[in-house]
This record gives structure tokens, C-alpha cells and sequence, in this order.
């Protein structure tokens, strides 16, 4: 009860607060576009080959800034992962899991996680989305599948914490050989359409956009599976391990 | 434009009280849930505000991977938050 009382009067005082705020500050809402905004509008697509500014913006125009931010996720993961290392390999078990009808329910939701990962990432160019929505998304999928299914099966299918940092060590390798190689021919780090083709076969590709979205879908996916995977561990084994 | 403002409205007081069930509760794995629920009524927030590819990275990262790591956390540890009384 007393959580109640405090809840509304919360409520009732955030409500009065901005009421106030917006009667006296006179807030209004803008109503015209900057200068940016409208370079960015009419000219993203001549300047990256991407009809989605927000994609251009990021790995095109401020593609510096973002090749940065993968690093620091790549040595974010690094950190968690030399946490959770365990001595003697992985360990493994008898797969268990829940009953069959969670198990069932968890295939149809796991393979629509699947494919909406892969249009988001792949369409990345075109529309909202893009390497990193679609790799978290595809992460979501196997942490699903962790609890639901046991870490046991993912490790017998051949998913395993050393193969899933081999393909973050690749898609990172990659990531960066594609900012770097513009500069082999004289042009700035991460340049785009002055080096990498827009179009294929009458496809928008985006020059580099779709290889960098490509590229950091897989860092980003196989980077969290690896965490989920080691932070399964019962924590009994670490403490064994500390023991010991 | 109206429609706008009264879902801002909604959802900000919503997130508001799921905020406050999560900060308030002992049990870890509800509390996640709340998180979760704020997660969602700002994605609706920021997708009324036409902010679509920040709803797509908000909803992967906030909704899912967020609690889902948190769940994986809660595992390692005791589901009930002990209050100490001082």
C-alpha cells in the first residue's frame, strides 16, 4: 500500500512539474529544419550511395568515430571474456532442457529472431537497422536458446566460445582492412564512394556501408554468443576453481 | 500531432511506474521484467518521435540482450534481494 501511495504521488508530481514547466517556459516544438539536417537530407545520397542517412552518417561521414566504437566493444568483450576463462577448456554435459512445448515455441521465435537479424543487418543501407541492431538481435537468439535448450547443444553443433572468437577476429580483421584499404591508393582512411562501387549489378550496395554493416553483424553476433556462452557456466566451477 | 504528444505522455508515465516497481522490488527476476517494460515504453517513446534506427539498436541491446544478461547474472547469484535493516 505504501508503494502505491508513493508511486502516484510520483506520478502526480512529474505530471504537475512538467505542466508547470511547459506553461512557464513556453516550450514549443520546432518547426523547421537545420541547415545540417537538410544538407544531410538532400545530398546523403549523392555523397554515399545510401538512401539512409542515418547509416551514411555513421559509417560513411563519421565513419572514423564508428570504426573507434567497434574497437572499444572489441576490447569490452576481450575484458569479459579473460574474466570468465575457465582452466581445463569448456566444460561439457549431457544436453537438458525445458519441457517440449517451450522448446517448440523457442525454434519458431529463434528462427524469426534469425531472419529479422539478417534483414536488418543486410538492408542496413536502405533502412533503419544496420551490423549492430542485427548482430545484438541474433545474440538475443542464442541467449534464448541457451537457457531453453542447455549450452550443451550449442557446443554439440559445433558453436563453440573458440570458433565464435576466431569469427569476431575475422569480421574485425576485415572491418578494418576496409577502412584501411582507400588509403593504399592515396585517398583518407574510411573513404567510400571514391573507392568502393555504389552500385552492383544495378543494386545499391552502398559502397563500403553493406561491407561494414556485413562485417560488425558478425563481430557484434559472435562477440555476445561468446559472453553468453561463458557466463552459462554454473558458478560452482569458478568457485571449485578459486578453491582449488 | 496530438495522437504524438498523448503517446509521449502515456509511455513517459508508464516507464515512470515501471521504473519505480523495479527500484522497489525484491524479487531480481521481476525486477528485470520491469526493466524490460521501460525498455519498451521508451522504444515506443523514441519511435513516436520517428527515431527508427535508434528504436532498432534500443529495443536489440535494452529488451533483449540487457535482461538477458541479467538473468544470466541473477543465476550466478540469489534471486531475492536481502534488505538489511539499519
Amino acid at each position: 500500500m505504501k508503494r502505491v501511495i508513493i508511486l502516484i504521488s510520483i506520478l502526480a508530481v512529474t505530471l504537475l512539474s512538467s505542466l508547470v514547466i511547459s506553461f512557464v517556459a513556453e516550450i514549443t516544438v520546432p518547426r523547421s529544419l537545420r541547415d545540417l539536417s537538410k544538407y544531410y537530407i538532400a545530398n546523403t545520397i549523392i555523397d554515399t550511395a545510401s538512401p539512409e542517412s542515418v547509416a551514411a552518417i555513421v559509417w560513411d561521414y563519421r565513419g572514423l568515430d564508428t570504426v573507434y566504437e567497434t574497437l572499444v566493444l572489441y576490447l569490452a568483450i576481450v575484458g569479459g571474456l579473460a574474466i570468465f576463462t575457465i582452466k581445463g577448456g569448456f566444460p561439457r554435459g549431457e544436453p537438458m532442457g525445458l519441457t517440449e512445448l517451450s522448446r517448440n515455441a523457442t525454434k519458431i521465435i529463434v528462427l524469426l529472431i534469425a531472419t529479422v537479424s539478417a534483414a536488418i543487418a543486410f538492408h542496413g543501407h536502405l533502412t533503419p537497422g544496420g551490423g549492430f541492431p542485427g548482430g545484438s538481435a541474433l545474440a538475443v537468439a542464442t541467449m534464448l536458446i541457451i537457457p531453453v535448450y542447455s549450452v550443451n547443444i550449442l557446443l554439440e553443433k559445433g558453436i563453440t566460445s573458440t570458433k565464435l572468437v576466431a569469427i569476431r577476429g575475422f569480421a574485425l580483421t576485415g572491418l578494418g582492412l576496409v577502412a584501411l584499404l582507400p588509403v593504399v591508393k592515396g585517398l583518407e582512411i574510411v573513404t567510400n564512394q571514391k573507392f568502393y562501387p555504389g552500385f552492383l549489378n544495378g543494386v545499391v550496395i552502398s559502397g563500403s556501408i553493406s561491407l561494414y554493416n556485413l562485417l560488425e553483424f558478425l563481430a557484434v553476433a559472435s562477440g555476445f554468443t561468446a559472453v553468453a556462452l561463458y557466463l552459462s557456466i554454473p558458478e560452482e566451477l569458478y568457485k571449485g576453481e578459486v578453491r582449488d | 500531432m496530438i495522437i504524438t504528444i498523448l503517446i509521449l505522455l502515456a509511455f513517459s508515465l508508464l516507464s515512470l511506474v515501471f521504473v519505480y516497481m523495479a527500484i522497489t522490488e525484491r524479487d531480481l527476476l521481476k525486477a528485470t521484467a520491469f526493466s524490460a517494460g521501460q525498455s519498451i515504453c521508451y522504444a515506443v517513446i523514441l519511435q513516436a518521435m520517428g527515431a527508427a534506427d535508434i528504436v532498432m539498436t534500443y529495443v536489440a541491446v535494452s529488451v533483449g540482450l540487457y535482461s538477458a544478461l541479467l538473468i544470466f547474472v541473477i543465476s550466478k547469484t540469489e534471486r531475492f534481494e536481502e534488505v538489511s535493516s539499519r
